[in-house]
Order: C-alpha cells, then structure tokens, then sequence
C-alpha cells in the first residue's frame, strides 16, 4: 500500500517539476535572452561578444531546445552551470544547503518547543486568562513580519547589547557545525528565534483549536468516564488525534523553508540556499534560480509524502489506500 | 406588507420609505446586522476597527497631510542632517527625525501608509474575485471540471510563491500592478479551495433544491442563491488576507524588489535602516516604520478575528498564514 502511495506520489513530483521549470524558463526566457547574453558579455560589449556570450550560455538555440537539454541533464542530476562564474550550479547548490538546513531545523525545535505547550495550554484551559494569554502571543507574532523581528533583535541583542558590553550576539554570518559546533550555534540563535516566534504563532492558533476540537469529541468523554487520569485523556487520547493538522502544516512549512529562508537569510546575512537563489535573481543567473525553485517544489511534495505516511501511524483511522 | 409592494407606490415617497423602515423592523435583524450589533459589544475589534479606518484614511489623505506637515516625503533637507550627514533625531521640526538623505519620516511613513493598503487592499480583492469564481465554478459542476480545477490548484500549492514572485519582478521589473498581479495569482487558489467546500455542501440543501425545481438557471442558483451565503466567510477571508498582503509587499520592498526607492514604503525605509548599519546612529528609521507596519497588521488581525466571532460564533478558529514570508 505504502508503495502504491510512493509511486503515485512520484508521479506526481515529475508532474510538478515540469510545470514549474517550463514555468521558471518561461519567466525568463519569453523573449529576453538577448537581454540575458547582452548582460554576461560585460559592459560596453561588442555585438561580437554578446554574440559569444550567448553562445557560451546556450542561449542562441530556441526555448524548447534550451528546456529539453535543461530537462535530460535534470535526468542525470545535472542542474548546469552558473552564467555568473561557469560553475556547477550542483556544488554552489551543496556549499548553501548545510546553512538553509541548520537554520531550519533549528527554527523547527524552538518553534514547536514554544508554540506545542502553548497551544496546548490555551485549549486544556479555554477562555481563561492563560488561554487570552496565548492568543496575545499569537497575535503578536502573527503581526510581525519576520524581517521586522529581525532586526528589531539585531538591534536590540546586537547592537544595544554591545553598547552594555555584552559581546554575546554576533551581526551576521555562519560558522559550519563541523568547525566549531559554539560558535555555529552562538551565531545561529537569534535567526532561530526570529523563524521559530514567528511560526510559534500560527502553530499555538493551529494546535489550540485542532485539540479543542478534538476534546469534545464523544471518545474523549468515554475515556474520561472510565475514569482515565486527567494527563492520559488529554495527551494520550487527545493530542494524538489533534495533532494530524500540526503534521501537515508542520510538512508544508519545513519543505518550503528548506529551498531557502530568504528573508532570515537576508536579515542575518546568511548565505543559505534563500540568499543564493534571490541573487541569482538579482543577476539574472537562470540556471541557479531553476535550481532552487525545484528543489523547492521537490521538498514540498517530499514532505507531504512523508506527511501522508505519518497520519497512518498518528490516526489508525486512516489506512493508505 | 411586504417591502417590495410599499415601494412600487410611487405616489408618497416619504410614507414608503417609513413603511419600508418598519417592515425591516419587523422582519427582524438581517445576519449582516446581528453580527455587527455582536462586533459593536467587542471592545477589542472596536479598537481595531478605529486604528484600520485611522490608516485608511492617512492612506487616503496622504498629500493633505504631507501639505500639512510641510515637508513632502521625497524632499531632502540640507537642516534634515547633522553637520557629519547623519539624520537627526524626533524633533519640533521632524516630528520622527529624518532619514539618511535628510527627507522627513513622518512623511515618507504617510505615504508608505498608501503603498501598503493599495497592496493590501487590491491584490486581496482581486485573490478574493478569482477565488469566489473557480471555487463556485469547481464545487456547483463537480466532476471533470472540478477534478481539472482541483489538480490545477494543487500543482498551484506546491509552487514555492515567494521564490516565484521574486522571479516574476526581477524579470519583469518591480512596479506597483505586477506585485498586485502576482499576489493575486498564487493567493486565489487558497480561497477557491475554502469556498469549493462550503459551495459542495450548500449545493445540496433545500433552498437550493427549490431553486432548481422552478427552473431558476445554473447562473442564477450560483450567483443569487449560493453566493450570498458565501458573503461571511469571504469577509472574515478578505480581513485575514489583507495584513498577509500588506506582509508581503513589505517584504518584497524590504528585500529591494518591490515598491523602488525614492518612492517610499515601510518595507524599504527599513532595508534603507539596515543599510550600512545605519540604525545604530538612528533607531527611528527602524522603529517608526516597524511600529507603523506592526500595528496596521495587529489591527487587521484583530478585526478579522472579532468578525469571524461575530459573524458566525460557532465556527472554527482557523488561521490564514501568508505562506513563505520568513
């Protein structure tokens, strides 16, 4: 069954990557590589060189011959190489994917280590004060955009921070795990805290009303009048259910987080796979951008497969079919 | 007597339309009215409420006030800096300080104010339009147009929309229109999917029925007997998915590709603050405009989240989330 599902799900990924390379080339190509060549021959360059230029991008062939190589060295897992420096768009894509990546899955622990216990709290006790407690917190990060609370914490714990003598907080940069596992973390704290307040709220608003729902179903008050200890009704009995919404948003956002947190990136000056791909844009540099946007698209689909298949072991009410 | 007969009387105007008056009295409260007599009891909405129609109008009015001020926002005053060229701090004469080119603030947060709601406001509109249409088209006709426009959102939903809005301006050049466009275009999908549920299951009940056994026509029982009851979900949308849109076109302006310098937005005064490290010599340029971008989200939040109560208590709290801004 379970492989039915994966087969299908492949498709389907074939399906979405298509559509969104021709969409990506699309963009790019109606009608501009003359642009494009004009702008890797240089400054003041000859129509000799942006001839040259174009040839040595590729560019002097139709779009569909340009899309259909780009498609058979996707087959071989070749993304091409950068128009900026000729480079394998593989090796810059493996130089950022470790500072996306430890971003993200540093984000997702913060993030559901505050947004679990207060959503929980804030639908075991309804409407009371702890409860609008919650909902202010929620509300306040669901208002802030990450790039505000960003800087307003570079501000703060950076800047301010040093004024007082406390040099704890760097500005900006990453330091790989493997050369020093410290100062990796000391420089990754605050973007983590930036992504995770923000997603903490709309998961504390996610898990608040997925598991009041969930308490009022008639097989929580079974379990209740069997007389199940409080703890076991709401974590055993009800969380369990609950959850299955968390999951799939859980999926949804670490897949589309994974192809490039641009905007922390941005903010902390993190070169990850979201600053490589909007300078790409920037410049113009396809192959990168083509890159980035499917392995997006790859994580996305990826992710809801592997979401799928949770629900089954989360809900023994849903069997894959 | 019903209304409609009072009002085909042309002959005393004034009577009809006291007669008219009392029979709505008499009808009772539309649900329209019932939720906002419950909103008006909300002390917080009420709150939002004011702050969205203060922005509004700050938005609307945006030139008056500037005129009032004196200092138009893209005007760069030799006594707006410092004898080093650094902006000078909140004062008598710039309320909020200046900026690095010596413009004032409180003018350039003004006319942000514009920029903001145009996005916010538009590109919601036009999400909300499309959505209404391909999410009534696919719940009412069900079958291969359904499964066609179901597919066709899904592959929509697995598309990564910042990357993809950042590649359609840098391709085509930032302007106002194309980042309303391309909002629109991958926010309208969220909405058809929410309004195919809800028209599946009224396609199905009595007054719908009806309808169809006196003939009434596919067109009619779409647009005059579903879409009115579509009206509460579609407002409470509409109010969540403006600060998601207000969101992000701040983000694309922070990010240097979307509204362009000089014209001012809240998103790029804070790229220009971050600029160089420049807040460090001048908070204001960072904070005023974070508060201004903060508040109007907070208070569109708010206002959705008391008119989701009002207008229907019972329904599940369920957040929209912008989608890739982070």
């Amino acid at each position: 069954m379970i492989f039915g599902l994966i087969a299908r799900r492949i498709v389907y990924l074939a399906i979405v990557i298509v559509v969104i390379t021709l969409a990506t080339y699309f963009i790019f190509f109606a009608g501009n590589a003359q642009n494009l060549a004009a702008r890797f021959a240089g400054h003041a360059a000859t129509p000799q060189a942006i001839h040259d230029a174009a040839i040595r991008l590729g560019l002097n062939h139709g779009f569909w011959w340009q899309y259909w190589h780009y498609l058979v060295g996707l087959a071989h897992f070749n993304f091409g190489n950068d128009f900026q420096n000729a480079e394998p768009v593989r090796s810059e894509l493996a130089r950022a994917f470790p500072v996306t990546a430890s971003l993200v899955v540093g984000a997702v622990f913060f993030w559901l280590l505050i947004g679990l216990p207060i959503g929980i709290m804030s639908a075991v006790h309804p409407r009371t004060k702890r409860d609008r407690a919650g909902t202010i917190f929620a509300l306040t990060f669901l208002s802030m955009p990450t790039f505000v609370l960003g800087v307003l914490a570079l501000l703060v714990f950076y800047y301010y921070l040093s004024l007082a003598g406390v040099h704890f907080f760097p500005a900006a940069g990453y330091v790989p795990l493997t050369a020093d596992p410290a100062g990796w973390a000391q420089h990754l704290i605050l973007p983590w805290l930036t992504l995770a307040l923000v997603q903490a709220a709309v998961y504390t608003r996610l898990i608040r009303s997925s598991l009041l729902d969930t308490l009022g179903e008639d097989y929580i008050r079974t379990a209740r009048a069997k007389g199940l200890s409080r703890r076991s009704v709401i974590y055993r009995h009800g969380l369990r259910a609950a959850l299955t919404p968390v999951v799939t948003q859980l999926g949804i956002d670490v897949g589309t987080l994974l192809a490039g947190a641009i905007v922390t990136e941005r903010v902390f000056s993190l070169t990850g796979l979201g600053e490589l791909s909007i300078n790409a844009l920037f410049n113009g540099d396809l192959p990168v951008v083509a890159a980035v946007v499917l392995l997006a698209a790859v994580f996305i689909v990826v992710m809801n497969t592997i979401v799928d298949i949770a629900y089954a072991a989360l809900d023994p009410r849903v069997r894959l079919s | 007597m019903s209304v409609t007969t009072e009002l085909l009387t042309p002959s005393d105007p004034e009577s009809s339309l006291e007669a008219a008056e009392a029979a709505t009295h008499v009808e009772g409260l539309t649900p329209m009215r019932l939720a906002w007599r419950r909103l008006r009891h909300d002390r917080v909405s009420m709150i939002a409420l004011g702050f969205v129609v203060l922005i509004t109008l700050v938005a609307i009015f945006a030139p008056l006030l500037t005129d009032l001020i004196g200092h138009p926002p893209n005007t760069q005053y030799s006594n707006g800096l410092t004898l080093y060229g650094h902006p000078i701090p909140p004062s008598g004469q710039f309320l909020l300080g200046t900026d690095d080119l010596g413009r004032d603030l409180l003018s350039r947060i003004i006319w942000g104010a514009r920029v903001s709601l145009e996005v916010g406001i538009g590109a919601t509109a036009m999400a909300l339009v499309l959505g209404l249409a391909f999410g009534l088209i696919s719940g009412y006709f069900g079958g291969p147009i359904d499964a066609l426009i179901a597919r066709f959102m899904d592959i929509m939903l697995a598309f990564p929309i910042l990357l993809f809005a950042l590649a359609l301006v840098a391709r085509f050049g930032a302007s106002l229109t194309l980042i309303l466009l391309v909002v629109a275009f991958f926010q309208w999908p969220l909405i058809a999917r929410l309004v195919r549920g809800q028209v599946i299951s009224l396609r199905e009940r009595e007054f719908t029925e009806a309808a169809r056994a006196v003939g009434a026509s596919d067109f009619r029982i779409m647009f005059v007997e579903i879409l009115p009851n579509l009206v509460a979900l579609a407002v409470v949308y509409a109010t969540l998915l403006i600060p998601v849109n207000i969101v992000l076109e701040a983000t694309l302006s922070y990010l240097g590709l979307g509204i362009q310098p000089p014209t001012a937005s809240w998103g790029n005064i804070i790229a220009e603050a971050q600029n160089g490290d420049l807040y460090t010599i001048a908070w204001w340029m960072l904070v005023f405009p974070s508060v201004a971008l903060f508040l109007t989200t907070l208070a569109f939040n708010l206002l959705g989240d008391g008119l989701r109560d009002a207008l229907d208590p019972r329904q599940g709290r369920s957040h929209v989330t912008g989608g890739g801004s982070s």
